[in-house]
């Protein structure tokens, strides 16, 4: 499969700040590639360069063969994009707006046919600012189908919705890679990443800490087992740093969770502990890392950049 | 191009669903014709003197407040950052969106026009060139607002920014005061705004020679135009991010700076600031020819009784008139002491024949009144005394009774400096109405009318 979106060392900087240093990733066609990190990472810099809404200071990025750096334009042609808060005018109608967004591009699909396929038709001569939140993403994702593009961008795209019409849209973006289409995604929801996203890239700190798919980034961590118990009465956490190494622990009174490479040591351990300082266990869990947990782990330590064996 | 097409059409539609817009766009030049109707009606034609000012009054509502604040305030809701991501260039959203903004701005100047022509105005002079000059004048100020919008981070500062050039070019750049009833150093300062030039070529399509008249203000409003409209291109901000403060590029303002100030000075160069108030001066000084034949000798009592004596207020705007008992401050009285004392001798009073002289000291009460100075009211009295005790009471009111019957005939005087009191009404039109008025006044007062 060709390489939809290709960004190669990308470099942007505020001022003294430099927000994105050295990113680069590529998607293939028909893959859904998420964009994970948490506020500040510079995913959104990474995006908006890709876009053509900020100016990088360097670096390669191609959408479909296009260098969307030397020839803007054109590779807006091969984007749909959906931001996060969808900005139209107030008394725009989704008709109007797919007509009108419609008309910026060579080729356009038929706003009916949109309006249909997006549960829009009962809303399509409402005013834009009578529409309901999951109304108006779902508009957004329409805008983002107008002209039928090759990559779709998702900035965000289930923020603010109830459940239902979160899950409404999964299922679209699901339908969109079934159509062949690349979707590059950014999200805070790491469920949903794992949900929907063949790879994800962990961006911290202006670079790519991670990439790969949701399970590889799991085997990542292969061998460390998260581990939570409860207490009838709190230990010193000097105590349990004995047992659990102190690294990746966290102690909050009478809770105590961390990570071990032999969870059948450290349960021995900590049973050991608790019968010494006769403290009684009131629950025990011992189950693998969750993408959320390796995330927490890679985006806190400030790790290196590092790729997940394909 | 098709996009550029969908996106004027929409921005026009999408104004009409939006009743503020609508209140800004359309009531309230309505308003302003309305308040010019009443002021100035008694005026002979309503409103067609003032067309020049009320259609450039619309045109900098709707170009430096409509136009900025719709875009700055769509900017900052993430509208046009929406749009960015589609590939039409930058150009063509400006050059949409400042289409857009001139259709809205024709049909308010279309509404003022019908309805300044239901209250009984006439037909402009020149309607094709009126159309022309407005095109004009909303190019200048529609780039003009580009500009404002690119400079205002946010809708507040655009009400500040426009402010700043919509009441300086009202009140001292020649749209709502008259630039002859300005002090010297004012009428030069306007040869730098826009406003000046663009009620001189909307004036002149209405009631002068046309677009020939308006050889100097259409390139000039021109060149103010397009100075504009390249800055506002190049500085367009898409998002509300960036900050004007942050921009780079700033340097594209200097054009539009330059462009105002090369207009300013040619204007300076060419003496055409001064060269209207001279020409004024020149009719002030101008004798009419002396006719030896005193026609009005043949008025009767019963052409004065038959003269339509529906005259304004004495305590109103338009021709007042100090009672008696109204007394003046000590400063205006020393004015007063001082026409009293020149009139007299004042040459504009001694040259020509009775009828012109007669015509030329009612000026002396209708410039005052023309451009409402503190004076006005007191200056009528003075001005009765002296015909009185210049001319015998019967002769007197034949001469006023004439000037009433041919108000258009002979000339008017525009300047009383002479006379110790300053300032000039600008427009001959003006002065010979109010010495209409005026005439009028003298003779209710001398034929005992005022006290039936």
């Amino acid at each position: 499969m060709p390489d939809n979106v290709v960004v190669r060392d990308l470099r942007k900087r505020y001022g003294g700040t430099e927000a994105v240093r050295g990113v680069s990733f590529a998607v293939p066609a028909g893959e859904i590639f998420g964009l994970l990190g948490p506020n500040g990472a510079g995913k959104t810099t990474t995006l908006e360069c890709l876009l053509g809404l900020r100016e990088p200071d360097g670096g390669h990025l191609e959408v479909c063969g296009v260098d969307a750096r030397r020839d803007p334009r054109t590779a807006k042609r091969k984007l749909g994009v959906a931001l996060q808060s969808t900005a139209l005018p107030d008394k725009i109608t989704p008709r109007e707006a797919l007509g009108l967004f419609g008309a910026f591009y060579p080729e356009h699909v038929a706003a009916d046919g949109l309006l249909e396929r997006f549960a829009l038709t009962a809303k399509a001569d409402a005013p834009f600012d009578s529409l309901s939140g999951g109304q108006k993403q779902r508009l957004a994702l329409a805008l983002a189908f107008v002209h039928a593009p090759e990559v779709v961008v998702l900035d965000e795209p289930t923020t603010g919705l109830d459940p239902q019409a979160r899950r409404e849209l999964h299922d679209e973006i699901l339908r969109i890679k079934r159509d062949g289409k690349t979707v590059l995604l950014t999200t805070h929801d790491l469920a949903e990443a794992e949900q929907l996203c063949d790879r994800i890239a962990i961006i911290d700190r202006g670079r790519i800490v991670a990439t790969g798919t949701p399970a590889e980034l799991v085997a990542r961590a292969q061998g460390k087992q998260s581990v939570s118990l409860v207490t009838d009465r709190p230990l010193a956490a000097a105590l349990w740093a004995g047992v659990t190494g102190g690294a990746e622990m966290s102690c909050d009174g009478a809770t105590v969770s961390f990570r071990t490479a032999d969870a059948n040591a450290s349960v021995a351990a900590v049973t050991a502990l608790l019968a010494e300082h006769r403290v009684e266990l009131v629950e025990l869990h011992v189950r693998r890392a969750t993408l959320e947990e390796i995330f927490l782990g890679l985006t806190r330590s400030g790790a290196t950049a590092t790729e997940a064996a394909p | 191009m098709n996009g550029l097409g969908e996106h004027l059409k929409l921005s026009v539609r999408l104004h009409f669903r939006n009743t503020l817009a609508l209140i800004y766009g359309y009531l309230f030049p309505l308003i302003f014709l309305v308040a010019f109707w009443v002021l100035y009606r008694h005026e002979k034609v309503p409103l067609l003197r003032h067309m020049g000012e009320l259609l450039t009054v619309s045109v900098l509502g709707g170009a430096c407040f409509g136009l900025p604040t719709s875009m700055v305030s769509e900017r900052e809701r993430g509208v046009w950052r929406r749009y960015r991501l589609t590939p039409l260039p930058t150009w063509a959203f400006v050059v949409s969106t400042a289409v857009a903004r001139y259709l809205i701005v024709l049909s308010a100047g279309l509404l003022q026009l019908g309805l300044a022509l239901a209250v009984g105005m006439t037909l402009p002079e020149h309607p094709l060139g009126l159309f022309v000059a407005f095109t004009f004048v909303a190019f200048a100020l529609i780039g003009l607002g580009l500009v404002i919008a690119t400079l205002a981070d946010n809708v507040p500062a655009v009400q500040a920014l426009g402010q700043c050039i919509f009441l300086p070019m009202l009140i001292i750049g020649g749209v709502a005061v008259q630039l002859a009833s300005l002090p010297t150093w004012a009428q030069q300062l306007s040869a730098f705004f826009p406003g000046r030039y663009a009620v001189e070529a909307i004036q002149a399509c209405v009631t002068g020679d046309g677009l020939a008249a308006a050889r100097f203000s259409l390139p000039a409003l021109a060149l103010i135009g397009v100075a504009g409209c390249i800055a506002g291109t190049k500085l367009f901000r898409w998002d509300s991010a960036q900050r004007f403060a942050t921009r780079s590029g700033k340097l594209w303002l200097i054009p539009v700076f330059a462009a105002w100030a090369a207009v300013g000075v040619l204007a300076e160069w060419q003496a055409r600031v001064s060269a209207r108030v001279a020409a004024e001066m020149a009719a002030a000084i101008a004798v009419a020819p002396v006719s030896k034949e005193k026609p009005w000798l043949a008025l009767t009592s019963k052409d004065v009784a038959q003269l339509n004596f529906r005259v304004p207020s004495d305590y109103g705007v338009v021709a007042p008139y100090a009672a008696p008992d109204d007394e003046a401050t000590d400063y205006t009285k020393d004015e007063l002491d001082n026409v009293r004392r020149e009139l007299p001798t004042w040459r504009p009073g001694l040259r020509g024949d009775d009828v012109q002289r007669v015509r030329n000291l009612l000026c002396v009460a209708a410039v005052p009144d023309a451009i409402q100075m503190p004076v006005e009211r007191y200056l009528p009295p003075v001005v009765l005394q002296h015909l009185e005790d210049t001319y015998p009471r019967d002769q007197l009111i034949k001469i006023l009774t004439w000037i009433v019957l041919h108000p258009d005939d002979g000339t008017v005087v525009d300047n009383i400096e002479a006379l110790g009191v300053q300032g000039s009404a600008g427009d001959p039109f003006v002065v010979r109405e109010r010495s209409y008025l005026y005439a009028l006044k003298f003779i209710i007062r001398l034929t005992g009318r005022d006290r039936r």
